[in-house]
């Protein structure tokens, strides 16, 4: 039995409607300091459920997985996001402030999803090669791990900014949090290396250039730059102030971001075949 | 001698080359005036950095994953380094049924050191193959030819989109270029007898526009245009590129003098001649391109990956759970709970 797309689109948009309330749950428990972690995990495994089956039914529909337009960049982002946010907050509990971070972004992207042509592209026949699952699978751990680290670095920039009671609560044990942001910091480099050298190897053996200083590879070269660069500024000077280290950490997400969802699609070549 | 390594070794220095680097890459790629091959100064300042580092810096002796990696990472600069010096990369076009002519091939890049042996090259088109989805969407490429191994045999491989074939060392890949060529006879008035083929504009890209310019042997420029019957791609079906036998003609154009139609097998009375058209086939465009450093620039890079993983799991994450600091799951179960 093959899922409709009627069928996927409800899945879709009841999991974007979870993300709403779990982006809710976390600001009225900042306002009435009451517990929002659990009820957000819970709204979190459900969205994750929920697009997995929307992407299951679709990879069974289309006979491809979510790797070429836009609907299957963010569909699989936003599932993957979630899902990767979801496994790293329940295993270190440091990290569970950000989720206020977390929910409203989650929720652009997945208001975002809801806004664009469901409509499947055939894949290229570049695409079928076990390097793309490489490359694909390093790139969403690695934009886990930085999603992860730089929610933590929000949370701790909002703590260090002293705006209140409430602000400390965010990361009740702060030296545990900022220990795991720079702990998933370095996970998030050692994916976006694998990503990278499987991504050349893939680009090799698709359109015979293992690298061709497009805007997405140049981006995510700069993205590995600014991982590898605060990463040594750290070691560098050990004086850094913390909130430094955040907004560092903050802004290599913020490039990372960018590059993943928005640079492949004012790159017409290199990622969707020539005719 | 020291002192001046020590400086060379600043870690201050690696991320002034890391800014520089990040900022000429994206300066670089964006104009073609200032072109990425500026990026080699900043990966200059990087690798002699670097290089000093290994020398005179004591924490690498006792941090083995961080040395593995950055030894790998100068082995993916140092293969960088080799693969400008000895590359080649270009194109060339090759006529179905005809033989690989290393004059026609259109040099892209080629390094200082490059040893040229592409006329050494001995290679046969045979067939070409293109799937094609509905909306024109570029499915599986399959292009056979017939090469001369350096054992002395001929054989015979099918190339296509993640396929490509190594011949005399260069590595000959498909691209998405190819479309049809016209074979033309050309007798000229002195009685002598030429075969060549016209290659028409990349299909099913140029498909409106299937025109090429064409210069015969008596010096006259004539302009001709292929015209199927019946349209040969189709955007609303799947259909493949690669058949030759579907009905055509040829429209002659010369600037001056009313356009003429020959269909296969007609002749066209030209200024010093006489053209006949021979028949169909398609054209096949290939990459080729000689790294010999990329395996190990991909070893290299690994190798690097595998220090990186290995510092972090004898030095990320034991410093980031000390014994004892362990926190129960209930203390951040919430965040108002202070």
């Amino acid at each position: 039995m093959v899922m409709s797309l009627a069928l996927e689109r409800q899945l879709v948009l009841i999991a974007v409607a979870m993300l709403m309330i779990a982006t809710i749950v976390q600001f009225a428990g900042l306002v009435s300091g009451r517990a929002a972690y659990r009820p957000t995990a819970a709204l979190y495994a459900g969205v994750v459920l929920l697009l997995g089956a929307a992407i299951a039914g679709r990879w069974m529909r289309e006979n491809q997985g979510p790797f070429l337009t836009l609907y299957d960049i963010l569909l699989s982002g936003v599932f993957s996001l979630t899902l990767m946010y979801l496994l790293i907050s329940v295993t270190l509990p440091a990290v569970r402030g950000g989720s206020l971070v977390t929910s409203p972004l989650l929720l652009i992207l997945g208001v975002w999803l809801t806004g664009v042509s469901e409509l499947a592209v055939p894949l290229p026949g570049a695409f079928r090669t076990p390097w793309l699952w490489a490359h694909v699978l390093s790139g969403k751990l690695f934009l886990g791990f930085c999603l992860a680290a730089a929610a933590t670095a929000s949370v701790m920039l909002i703590r260090g900014a002293a705006l209140g009671e409430w602000s400390s609560r965010l990361t009740p044990f702060p030296e545990q949090s900022e220990k795991m942001i720079w702990v998933l910091f370095f996970a998030a480099f050692i994916c976006h290396s694998v990503m990278l050298v499987a991504g050349a190897v893939w680009a090799h053996s698709a359109w015979g250039h293992y690298w061709s200083w497009d805007p997405l590879e140049t981006w995510t070269l700069v993205t590995w730059l600014m991982l590898g660069g605060t990463l040594h500024a750290r070691a560098t000077f050990r004086n850094m102030p913390q909130g430094l280290g955040h907004v560092l950490a903050l802004a290599t997400f913020a490039v990372a971001f960018l590059t993943f969802f928005g640079v492949p699609f004012f790159s017409i070549a290199p990622h969707k075949g020539l005719m | 001698m020291m002192m001046l390594l020590k400086k060379l070794a600043s870690l201050r220095l690696t991320l002034v080359g890391m800014i520089l680097l990040a900022v000429l890459a994206v300066v670089g790629s964006r104009s073609a005036d200032i072109g990425t091959d500026i990026t080699v100064v900043p990966l200059g300042i990087l690798v002699a950095n670097l290089l000093a580092a290994l020398l005179t810096n004591r924490s690498f002796r006792t941090q083995t994953g961080l040395l593995v990696f950055h030894v790998g990472l100068l082995l993916v600069f140092a293969c960088i380094g080799l693969t400008v010096l000895l590359r080649y990369d270009g194109h060339v076009e090759v006529l179905q049924g005809g033989a690989f002519d290393a004059g026609q091939v259109e040099t892209v890049e080629q390094g200082w050191w490059h040893d040229n042996r592409l006329d050494k090259i001995e290679l046969y088109q045979g067939d070409v193959l293109v799937n094609y989805l509905p909306g024109l969407n570029r499915q599986d490429t399959a292009s056979t030819f017939e090469y001369r191994a350096a054992s002395g045999e001929l054989r015979r491989i099918t190339v296509g989109d993640t396929r490509a074939a190594s011949v005399n060392g260069y590595r000959l890949a498909a691209t998405f270029n190819k479309g049809f060529a016209v074979l033309l006879q050309w007798t000229g008035t002195d009685g002598k007898e030429m075969l060549g083929a016209l290659h028409m504009p990349s299909f099913p890209e140029f498909d409106w526009k299937q025109v090429s310019t064409w210069t015969t042997p008596a010096g006259q420029q004539v302009e001709l245009e292929l015209v199927f019957d019946q349209s040969v791609s189709d955007d609303r079906a799947h259909w493949t590129f690669g058949r030759t036998d579907m009905p055509y003609s040829v429209n002659i154009a010369i600037a001056g003098e009313p356009q003429r139609s020959i269909r296969n097998g007609d002749s066209a009375e030209l200024a010093g001649g006489v053209v006949r058209v021979e028949g169909l086939r398609v054209w096949m465009a290939y990459q080729i391109e000689f790294l010999p450093f990329l395996p190990w620039m991909f070893v290299a890079a690994v190798l690097a990956i595998i220090g990186l993983a290995l510092h972090f799991a004898t030095r990320v994450l034991p410093v980031s759970t000390p014994a004892g600091s362990s926190v129960e799951e209930d203390d951040y179960g919430h965040v108002a709970r202070a």
